[in-house]
């Protein structure tokens, strides 16, 4: 991947939460990753984001520490670690905006080649009865990703 | 004591350093982001099917 990640992460031991510090101009930012059960069977949802007063993940706040890309690279390997340990699993995620799930859409479309080595990556239809295949031109509210079967 | 575990790896080509840690171990199960996956939850109510 030809992003800078932060590379040294503190998780639980069944990966389901990651922590990591993001270091900008606003200093340095306690992040977190989890990946929690959904109620549909082998799905499990993506949060990522600041962690609050009371040890839970804000998603909506905006650190603004510079280094986006990086967090967003992070993230890619963190879900990369968790798929790895559990490749039956899908990893559903959205934008906690609709900004947010454009730039995930962007983030996407620009390194879908590399990406697409490694997982399977597919969009929720508008009418949220299926997922399709990802593509840049799709209007979604939510992502799909499975670790693929090499 | 903190009791704490380290894993060398390589992701995307990164080298990457993963410390377990007994207090995230005690978040297990816990649900971290109960609005985030509130809103999963509904959002992926309808669907019928998965893609292979």
């Amino acid at each position: 991947m030809k992003y800078e990640i932060y590379n040294n992460y503190v998780a639980a031991d069944d990966l389901s939460v990651f922590d990591f510090i993001s270091s900008g101009r606003h200093g340095a930012i306690q992040k977190r990753i989890v990946f929690m059960p959904t109620e549909l069977g082998h799905v499990y949802n993506l949060a990522f984001g600041d962690v609050d007063e009371n040890g839970e993940v804000d998603d909506y706040i905006v650190s603004d520490n510079g280094d986006r890309n990086k967090i967003l690279a992070t993230v890619v390997a963190a879900i990369s670690k968790y798929t790895e340990r559990y490749p039956g699993r899908y990893v559903y995620f959205q934008g906690s905006t609709m900004e947010r799930t454009r730039l995930y859409r962007m983030a996407i479309g620009i390194n879908l080649d590399e990406l697409s080595e490694t997982f399977e990556i597919f969009c929720q239809t508008e009418d949220g009865t299926q997922f399709v295949r990802f593509a840049q031109n799709i209007q979604t509210n939510g992502f799909l990703v499975k670790r693929k079967i090499q | 004591m903190k009791k704490q575990s380290k894993i060398e790896d390589v992701v995307f080509g990164k080298k990457v350093t993963i410390t377990i840690d007994e207090q995230l171990n005690q978040l297990k199960g816990k649900v971290l982001a109960p609005g985030k996956l509130a809103r999963a939850n509904k959002n992926l109510r309808k669907v019928t099917s998965l893609p292979k």
